[in-house]
């Protein structure tokens, strides 16, 4: 009696447990199936982000038409009448100097020409002869791009266009058509159309130029100079005056910024 | 049926383990947001982020990759933080599982920015380092909570069997009362 009464209670022991164990292999089974579907939802969302990433989804590049003879204009209006030497924009014996270390495909260099304080102190400091600005070169958008050898290219087409004065014209335009940085866009039809655009510049001249070696070298060394004082990125603004040096603060400085940093040296 | 329980506290063993996971995860939000705040600060203030490394921080500020389509990487680590912070607050598998969806996604898109840093910009950003291994800390704690709960110990919602302090007190005065 007693030993099937002890069968019995062994018997529904038993039944439980399989019970137990068969809620536990779905249990299982289901969280297998819900982890699952969110590492691949995470591995599916990953994989959008850094296609985004690395497609920028920037239109830019070289211009045509009407739009180009705008800019053209856009351009010439700003820079028109300002003294330039090389790569020096305003006046020679300006009190305060802006050195722009800056990388012509780098779009945060773009956007403070463009955008930010730039072309008001353009139109305001340097136009009054308060202010000058001298561009160097420095490696960064092009450099952590997929053709770091378009960086000398294009820096030495714009000094190229600096021997005829017109090295802001070009940048400035640069700028303006600046295409996506993670494309290897800085070609030879590339640069022709810019030079093509900018007012006045001897095309012919500019092209034989562009062969020499030395305009190369001087990319090299305002590269080697901006490694030394301790540039790391781009745009980088140093100003000299009579007061001083300093270095505006912001990624893309605001006009305000950029007279604070002035008030600063002068 | 025993259940193990933590000691002298009358919780089964397993929801106080969950808990701990959840304060852990917690606090790696609660860090992960001050950063990404701080970041999200600096972009939109157009200001210089504080750098013991010299110079890297304001590289990779100023690269590409420090946006995504137009929106700064600081901003969706921040929304990333405060989301995975939320889906503590749902207790049952899908408020876990999303948890951890969500820190997976942060934690593989961190180390692709981290490998970004080294191999293309060739700066270093110690802020963006250190929310890469915040999103690694919280996808490995994220991993532990769902893989350890069993679905069912830790009820969806399920009221604190505790005793409010009030009604206790109360209890206390009218059993005081009685003797």
């Amino acid at each position: 009696m007693a030993s099937r009464s002890k069968q019995k209670e062994e018997a529904r022991a038993r039944r439980l447990a399989e019970e137990q164990a068969r809620a536990e292999r779905v249990r299982r089974q289901q969280r297998i199936r819900m982890v699952g579907g969110a590492v691949l939802v995470a591995v599916i969302v990953v994989v959008v982000a850094i296609v985004v990433s690395t497609s920028g989804g920037k239109k830019g590049g070289l211009q045509s038409g009407t739009t180009a003879n705008a800019t053209t204009a856009a351009v010439n209006q700003l820079l028109g009448g300002i003294p330039q030497s090389a790569n020096t924009l305003g006046n020679a014996n300006a009190p305060v100097t802006m050195t722009y270390y800056g990388d012509l495909k780098c779009p945060v260099c773009q956007a403070f020409t463009l955008q930010g304080g730039f072309s008001q102190l353009v139109s305001q400091d340097v136009r009054s002869g308060k202010v000058k600005v001298v561009y160097n070169a420095f490696c960064t958008a092009t450099c952590s791009g997929p053709d770091p050898n378009e960086f000398p290219l294009q820096q030495a087409a714009a000094l190229a266009a600096g021997r005829q004065n017109k090295f802001w014209q070009f940048a400035e335009l640069f700028y303006h058509e600046q295409g996506d940085e993670t494309n290897a866009y800085v070609t030879e039809s590339y640069l022709d159309g810019l030079a093509r655009q900018v007012t006045g510049l001897n095309f012919a001249a500019w092209k034989s130029a562009r062969n020499d070696p030395n305009l190369t070298a001087e990319v090299t060394s305002q590269q080697n100079t901006g490694r030394t004082i301790g540039v790391s990125g781009t745009p980088t603004l140093i100003f000299k005056g009579p007061k001083g040096q300093t270095v505006a603060n912001a990624a893309v400085p605001t006009y305000a910024q950029l007279q604070t940093a002035i008030k600063q040296v002068s | 049926m025993t259940t193990t329980t933590a000691a002298g506290t009358g919780v089964p063993a397993r929801d106080q383990g969950d808990r701990r996971l959840r304060i852990a995860i917690g606090v790696v939000c609660l860090i992960g947001i001050a950063v990404a705040t701080y970041l999200t600060y600096t972009h939109y203030a157009g200001l210089n982020v504080v750098c013991p490394v010299s110079g890297g921080c304001e590289t990779v500020q100023k690269s590409v990759y420090s946006k995504l389509d137009g929106i700064p990487v600081a901003v969706l680590g921040l929304a990333g933080y405060i989301a995975i912070l939320i889906s503590l607050a749902v207790r049952n598998e899908l408020g876990r599982v999303a948890g951890f969806g969500m820190a997976l996604v942060g934690c593989m898109f961190s180390l692709y920015l981290t490998y970004r840093e080294i191999f293309t910009i060739k700066a270093i950003c110690p802020w963006c380092v250190s929310s890469a291994v915040m999103m690694t800390l919280l996808t490995i704690l994220t991993a532990i909570r769902v893989l350890r709960v069993e679905p069912g110990t830790v009820a969806p919602s399920a009221p604190a069997k505790t005793v409010p302090r009030a009604e206790r007190r109360r209890t206390e005065r009218r059993q005081a009362a009685r003797r």
